[in-house]
């Protein structure tokens, strides 16, 4: 699909978005630029039907190669909403072998006015064997702004037996709360993948088995008022976690059986159900809430996993799909 | 002891660090231990000199009172309450019984589990702690007890907000706040009076000041619909940072304490959880392997601004955050 607005002039890798409120509602783009290796589409069409205007985040060649640099600035008018996804995972390759530290770098810099609303639900990041990657977001809300952002990195190609095999990979994920009086950092969240020689050796471990068979870890921050039930759910089913330790003497078939033939809650149904899959797939999570922010962990030996395990959860509770519409979750599906 | 670790050439300084501060400990307990000699034979100083012995020893210079507060610092019996926290240890084995394959390294032993968690928790305590202490040192120094001490108190303030905006895990900020306050209350009630360094009576209560309004109208703020954090925390790594340059430890020696009394805080839960016993214990802090990696991890993160700080073992945030859901739990973390 083509885009409707022209490219801009700016440097190699750098693009804006600008969404706003449209006078008879829905939201609209007011400025859609970039260069390469970015590219931005966005299929939405202006109406009121859709609830959030969406845009693909994409780079040339389906990946960004060794010492590319994107750099994206997002401003959200106030009431703006906007959906950021991907189209598969954001891989991440090599540098050429004669520069071997040349890093990759991926920058967002999202400006929210009072109640605009981002959801960037994209597909995990998937660096390569030998790849340098630096993932740098900042996000400043101003009050009444809504946040819920996805950052998930994989092993790399697990088929082609890549298993945590880069060289580095960080992920920093800052959320400031903005008005004319204050700048205040809430969250900074940030994650060091180091596939460096451990230090010292035969001590401390390698990047792969500090991993602990983890083949994708992730973090979703949520802030503001749009998401905030999606906040309380993710912390509601955090409590609602069975104890670890505690006992239960039946199968997982005895255990299935009793769930249907008990007259439970169709939430309490879900829950048990997704346990289960938890168990199974040896999906780990936590949730906190940190300043203002719910921030949540989860690692999983697998991306489907990982992948069905926030899909579910999103889908489940319900606000996404409803502030932002259907086409917010397409990554997470 | 073995104060020899395995050096390579770039650890040179950090193991002749070391040696230094072995001889100083040396030096110090052989001061401590000629007051007694003296008293014993009550000996007043005088008469010791008229009877052609040895002069008494000199009024404590401000060196050795560093090595006395370095002792004091490094004291299990420093009423922190370390001994509440295992730092992710004990949920780090519920979660190894319950769901994780066994580390590559691991041995089937409880010993051999310690042993592949420590190096991973000391590198993660490390990335996301150490460079506070260190910051909060620099910075200590750098404002040396100039009247009004406003630049110590935002620097201070600041790291500690930081710091604060960073511990993405409920329990991780619970252990850290608790321990942060402890010390503050050790070197209010304590330590105050007798620390060397010109003005450092005066140094932190700004911050105190600062604490105490922040806890006392966090109530206020929320009614007043900002949902803004208070301004400071009371968090352990930049207030032990900035606590040990006022008593006159050298930066090295600061982190070199900061880092060893977490591992003898996670030796010492490990002792109370079982794993292994207390002569154990002693062989793990005395050996090669504790010396090797709080070195090696003084020097990786010698040079990281707290802006780059960040979880290199991301599923150590699974554990700590994790621990909540143990059924039963000795530790507060």
């Amino acid at each position: 699909m083509e885009s409707p607005f022209p490219k801009s002039s700016s440097a190699p890798g750098e693009g804006r978005v600008v969404a706003k409120l449209q006078p008879e509602g829905g939201s609209a783009l007011e400025a859609l630029a970039y260069q390469y290796p970015l590219k931005l589409i966005s299929p939405s069409r202006p109406a009121h039907s859709t609830k959030s205007v969406l845009v693909f985040l994409l780079s040339y060649g389906g990946g960004l190669v060794g010492g590319d640099s994107v750099s994206l600035a997002v401003d959200m008018r106030p009431g703006a909403r906007l959906s950021m996804v991907t189209q598969g995972h954001t891989k991440v390759f090599a540098p050429a072998t004669a520069t071997p530290n040349l890093v990759t770098r991926q920058t967002m810099r999202a400006h929210l006015a009072p109640a605009a609303a981002l959801c960037l639900l994209p597909d995990p990041v998937q660096p390569f064997a030998a790849s340098v990657y630096e993932q740098t977001q900042v996000f400043r809300l101003a009050p009444d702004a809504s946040l819920c952002l996805l950052d998930w990195v994989t092993q790399g190609r697990s088929a082609r037996g890549e298993d945590w095999s880069f060289a580095r990979w960080t992920g920093r994920n800052e959320v400031w709360a903005v008005t004319e009086n204050y700048h205040r950092l809430l969250v900074r969240d940030a994650v060091i993948l180091d596939g460096a020689q451990p230090s010292p050796p035969h001590i401390m471990p390698t990047l792969r088995e500090s991993m602990h068979a983890m083949g994708v870890v992730g973090t979703l921050i949520l802030r503001g008022p749009l998401v905030k039930a999606l906040a309380d759910f993710f912390l509601a089913e955090f409590a609602a976690l069975p104890r670890l330790g505690s006992r239960d003497f039946r199968t997982d078939a005895d255990a299935r059986r009793d769930a249907a033939a008990e007259s439970v809650s169709d939430l309490e149904k879900w829950r048990r159900t997704r346990l289960l899959t938890e168990r199974s797939t040896r999906l780990l999570w936590s949730a906190a809430n940190v300043r203002g922010c719910v921030v949540v962990k989860f690692g999983a030996p697998t991306v489907e996993a990982g992948r069905l395990w926030v899909g579910a959860m999103l889908a489940r509770e319900g606000s996404v799909a409803r502030v932002f519409g259907d086409h917010a979750l397409m990554c997470v599906r | 002891m073995d104060s020899q670790p395995t050096a390579d050439g770039s650890n040179d300084e950090i193991v002749g660090e070391i040696a230094d501060l072995e001889r100083r400990l040396a030096a110090a307990k052989a001061k401590l231990a000629r007051p007694t000699t003296i008293d014993s034979t009550a000996n007043p100083p005088a008469a010791r000199v008229a009877a052609g012995k040895s002069p008494p020893p000199p009024i404590p210079n401000t060196s050795s009172s560093a090595t006395h507060f370095l002792l004091l610092l490094a004291d299990s019996a420093l009423p922190l309450g370390s001994f509440a926290f295992s730092s992710g240890l004990e949920s780090y084995l519920a979660h190894s019984k319950a769901f994780l394959a066994p580390l590559p390294r691991n041995s089937n032993s409880s010993n051999g589990s310690f042993a592949a968690f420590l190096p991973v928790s000391v590198s993660s305590y490390a990335s996301t702690t150490l460079p506070f202490v260190l910051a909060a040192h620099r910075d200590a120094s750098s404002f040396a007890f100039v009247s009004g001490s406003s630049p110590r108190l935002a620097r201070l303030a600041a790291l500690d907000d930081a710091l604060d905006a960073a511990i993405v895990c409920t329990v991780g900020r619970r252990a850290s706040v608790a321990q942060g306050r402890a010390l503050l209350s050790i070197w209010e009630r304590s330590f105050v009076g007798t620390a060397p360094a010109a003005g450092a009576a005066e140094a932190l209560k700004p911050f105190v000041a600062l604490l105490k309004s922040s806890s006392s109208s966090s109530s206020s703020s929320s009614s007043l619909g900002t949902d803004l954090p208070p301004p400071v925390s009371a968090h352990l790594a930049p207030l032990f940072g900035a606590i040990c340059q006022l008593v006159g430890l050298s930066l090295e020696q600061t982190a070199y304490v900061f880092m060893l009394g977490h591992i003898k805080a996670l030796v010492s839960a490990a002792v109370r959880a079982g794993m292994f016993g207390p002569y154990q214990a002693q062989k793990t802090l005395a050996g090669g392997t504790v010396q090797g990696l709080i070195a090696a991890m003084i020097e990786r993160e010698w040079d990281t601004p707290v802006e780059m700080a960040g979880q290199r073992v991301p599923v150590m945030d699974l554990w700590f955050g994790r621990h909540e859901v143990l059924y039963s739990r000795i530790f507060n973390s």
